[in-house]
């Protein structure tokens, strides 16, 4: 057999290395910022773009897109053309890749802070942006799949087929949950609205934990466990099975997001079977990465990198375990809208991908700067740093969504909340948030830590910029003959089919009929669109990023009915592009805040003092002060704009409507503004605050509008 | 078995075995110097995943075609109403309190509820001052229970009859009466409403 020599390109691979190292410390730090404001709410100092509300997208973006973005670009870049016998298919392409995607993180580090967000959780970023990284994916997937098509192996390895899922499931998820439509350069709106967008965006939400965090790093560690250990894979049936169940199974899961909510009942189902169903596929992965150490546990105790893994595998095992569990609905009416899931995740990003991606670095720097590890000694302060962390960091904050969970569910003998006031419950965790900053602390050291021990590491050895390889041809492998699945691993091409294949089908069988069967969305009359002034603060309230903490979805529980007001309906949701329902409580729900019968309403002018200081309102509150809504001047230049984007989304705003909106919404902002200064509260009638509260008084009134007038009359 | 039924199937019967844990390896399976073992599924892995589609069978077929009123979220909401009496409608003496439990409650509900709004020294900012002589809605314990219990949600003060209880309403009022009145605030309100000495 003739054998053909070519190359590895070291240098794309130590772009991504680096890229990878930079943003996850900027990323955790973030994070780190965003845990010291909920114990001190003061410390954003009335700047806007250090508040809560604008940094907690910045760091989820952060974390997900840029340190495990270029994370699994590191691995994949690695071990796709070792697996496959060939370098990546183009330098160009990857060069273009590789800065694209760092250009796309700047952008989102230089949109997200100063409030230019579409308001939909891991999806925040506006649609030129969405462009930009649907282009990029649609590079590197060209780059990949080329690769595999100028392979010279008969067969693509097990890592090859989690990187292949990844790139078309991530393709179809980021496209089909950020067609919007542009009001402006930074500003547009979801074509979806209410209980829809919800499910569109929580297959999306999902399934990006599945398909960004979860399979390139299945492939990585196929790749990184048995080369670091260097031991074979415990079974290959097992990756057959796990794989396709894995992929397929997933996709349907989104709903579990949702239970309880004004999704359909059939809906939520699924969501919850299906998240059942994964605990074996998922499992079979962390079986198969633990299962390929056996023989080698000796090499574990002495080598950080092995640790990292076994504990980064052991973590995904855990995760998967608490997924489905969480999607049970009775555990699921105690965690969801609590820091459980919090803890949740961060057994995953701390967990799985953290350990992962440092063991993969540990493993990574010596052999392309051609050297030892600087220290193996600071390698393991740095593993039971990050272990210690992630202990610290979780388990205060399951203690504090249960906890917190179980008092807003309490009742007295009486039959009234043991806890009416949300604050109650808000103090009671506090101390938890203080131990969870610890944990951080401990986690981000070792990170510290682990980037001297790398810089040493890389200062002490010579870049080795290209690596030689030889193999034979492809058609040397014409005589083999497959049968089953192996004829399939010869062809990439029919696998990625097969696969997106895979994963189109759970989407479709949950779309269709929730946007083509009307009982789904039952319509309620009374719900009418949002006033111009409404629409404007609206977008001020998705800009602050207030669904980071406030929900707008009372579950049918007599515990949320009686702290809120009637359960949301789905027909209340109808005009909600985005929908703003939310996955975390920090603060009470707003889905009937505006309720004048309700058990919160607050008049304009407590929302104006509160806005302004709602620590003069609520000593302990751990919201930020927003002075600046107080300041501003609202920008309404853009509603004619905005009612007829509204317009073309179906919003039945009468004919015209967009010509008069200025005038309706001047109108509007007189009366409150006006209610205000009776109040002897000194205010001009455009600031948008004004625009916030009279959003905040629409939240859940429709349904109770009994005399048919319409929202565009003002009473 | 199925390791047995392959080796049948294989042209060359000998097959390379990982000393370490004496497995069979799979022939030409080797990736960048990664090989892979035949091992088979491992039995309680396949029957987790069995009885988790049994369950997800089950649980579809409950409510797909039983509808199972535990699966419809809305037939639970009205089992779960259905379970707890109604808030107590029993008449109600009010009367103002002066022992010291009472007003030690009444001080807690304050803090936790009327502060909000009236600030917690009772000075009044987004509600009207609690320390002055000027009353909207009237100055005898009655009034102010009343005031509390239906509350005037039009001027921005709702009604606490869902949140508090009777007896947590006196005790506030009587609170406000015996502890609240005639205290020097912090930054008080201007008067509202009309003088009563």
């Amino acid at each position: 057999m003739e054998l053909q020599k070519f190359t590895y390109d070291n240098k794309i691979t130590r772009l991504f290395m680096n890229a990878t190292i930079l943003w996850g410390i900027v990323g955790m730090l973030v994070g780190l910022t965003i845990a010291l404001e909920l114990v001190f709410p003061l410390m954003s100092g009335g700047i806007s773009w250090l508040s809560f509300g604008r940094l907690r997208p910045l760091h989820t973006n952060a974390v997900i897109f840029a340190f495990v973005g270029n994370g699994l670009f590191t691995g994949i870049y690695y071990s796709a053309p070792r697996l496959l016998k060939t370098p990546m298919f183009s330098e160009l392409l990857g060069k273009i890749h590789f800065w694209g995607w760092q250009l796309i993180i700047v952008a989102a580090a230089l949109t997200l802070p100063f409030g230019f967000t579409v308001g939909k959780e891991y999806a925040e970023l506006e649609w030129p942006i969405d462009i930009a990284i649907a282009l990029i994916w649609v590079v590197f997937g060209i780059n990949l799949i080329m690769t595999t098509v100028k392979r010279r192996t008969k067969h693509i390895y097990v890592a090859i087929w989690f990187y292949i899922a990844t790139f078309v499931t991530v393709a179809v998820l980021h496209i089909v949950n950020s067609i919007n439509i542009p009001v402006s350069l930074l500003k547009s709106y979801p074509i979806y609205a209410g209980v829809q967008d919800a499910l569109v965006q929580w297959w999306y939400g999902h399934n990006a934990v599945a398909f960004f965090l979860t399979t390139p790093y299945l492939g990585m560690m196929y790749y990184f466990i048995p080369k670091a250990a260097n031991r074979p894979v415990y079974s290959y049936k097992l990756s057959i099975i796990h794989f396709w169940a894995l992929i397929f199974l997933y996709i349907w899961a989104g709903p579990h997001h949702l239970l309880y909510t004004a999704l359909p009942d059939w809906a939520q189902a699924l969501g919850v079977v299906f998240s059942v169903m994964l605990i074996a596929p998922s499992w079979g992965g962390m079986i198969n990465g633990l299962l390929t150490l056996r023989g080698a546990w000796d090499k574990v105790r002495e080598s950080p990198v092995l640790k990292m893994f076994v504990v980064a595998v052991t973590a995904y095992g855990m995760s998967t375990f608490e997924g489905p569990l969480l999607s049970l609905k009775s555990v699921n009416a105690i965690s969801h809208f609590t820091d459980w899931t919090i803890a949740h995740v961060h057994i995953g990003a701390l967990g799985w991908n953290g350990m992962m991606t440092f063991g993969m670095l540990y493993w990574l720097f010596p052999r392309i700067y051609k050297t030892q590890l600087f220290s193996t000694k600071l390698a393991n302060i740095h593993f039971w740093l990050a272990t210690t962390g992630m202990l610290f960091f979780a388990i205060p904050l399951y203690f504090a969504g249960f906890a917190q969970s179980l008092m807003w569910k309490e009742f007295t003998a009486d039959g009234y909340l043991k806890y009416p006031n949300f604050i109650e419950t808000v103090t009671q965790v506090i101390p938890m948030y203080g131990i969870r900053i610890l944990g951080g602390t401990l986690y981000i050291t070792g990170v510290i830590i682990m980037i001297f021990n790398l810089i040493k590491t890389a200062n002490a050895g010579t870049f080795v910029a290209t690596e030689d390889d030889e193999a034979p041809a492809l058609e040397s492998h014409a005589s083999v003959i497959d049968k089953g699945h192996r004829t399939l691993e010869g062809k990439p091409l029919l696998f990625t089919l097969l696969a997106l294949a895979a994963i189109l089908i759970g989407g479709i069988i949950e779309f269709v009929p929730m946007f083509m069967v009307k009982s789904n969305i039952p319509t309620i009359s009374s719900v009418k669109p949002y006033t111009p002034l409404e629409l404007e603060g609206r977008d001020i309230y998705i800009r602050e990023g207030c669904y980071n903490c406030h929900s707008q979805m009372i579950r049918p529980f007599r515990s949320e009915v009686e702290r809120y007001g009637d359960y949301t309906k789905a027909g209340e949701t109808v005009y909600d592009h985005p929908f703003q329902f939310g996955s975390k409580r920090t603060g009470p729900d707003l889905a009937r805040e505006g309720v004048k019968t309700g058990p919160l309403y607050k008049p304009n002018s407590w929302h104006y003092n509160h806005f302004f200081s709602p620590q003069k309102l609520v000593a302990e509150s751990i919201m930020p002060p927003f002075p600046w809504l107080i300041a501003n001047e609202l920008d309404y230049s853009k509603i004619s704009k905005k009612i007829s984007v509204m317009q073309t989304l179906g919003v039945p705003y009468p004919e015209g409507y967009a010509n008069q909106a200025k005038d309706e919404l001047l109108k509007q902002a007189n009366e409150i503004a006006q209610g205000l200064r009776n109040e002897g509260i000194d205010v001009t009638d455009t600031k948008e605050v004004i625009a916030l509260i009279a959003y905040i008084q629409r939240l859940g009134t429709d349904i109770h509008r009994t005399d048919g007038s319409s929202a565009f009359t003002n009473k | 078995m199925n390791t047995e039924n392959n080796t049948s199937k294989s042209n060359t019967p000998e097959y390379e075995i990982d000393t370490l844990t004496n497995t069979r390896l799979i022939k030409d399976h080797e990736y960048d110097g990664i090989k892979e073992l035949d091992n088979d599924l491992p039995p309680w892995w396949k029957w987790l995943f069995i009885l988790t589609i049994v369950f997800a069978v089950v649980y579809l077929v409950r409510l797909f075609v039983f509808q199972s009123d535990d699966l419809i979220q809305n037939s639970e909401y009205k089992a779960e109403m259905a379970n707890f009496k109604p808030k107590e409608a029993i008449p109600f003496e009010v009367i103002l309190l002066t022992d010291e439990i009472s007003l030690a409650a009444g001080k807690e509900t304050w803090t936790k509820i009327c502060s909000v709004c009236h600030l917690m020294d009772g000075g009044g900012l987004v509600g009207p001052n609690m320390t002055d002589k000027y009353w909207i809605h009237g100055n005898k314990v009655n009034d102010l229970f009343n005031t509390v219990t239906t509350g005037y949600p039009d001027k921005g003060m709702i009604s606490y009859k869902e949140q508090l209880s009777p007896k947590q309403r006196l005790e506030v009022t009587s609170y406000i009466l015996t502890k609240i009145q005639g205290t020097t605030p912090i930054t008080p309100k201007a008067p509202q409403g009309d003088l009563y000495e």
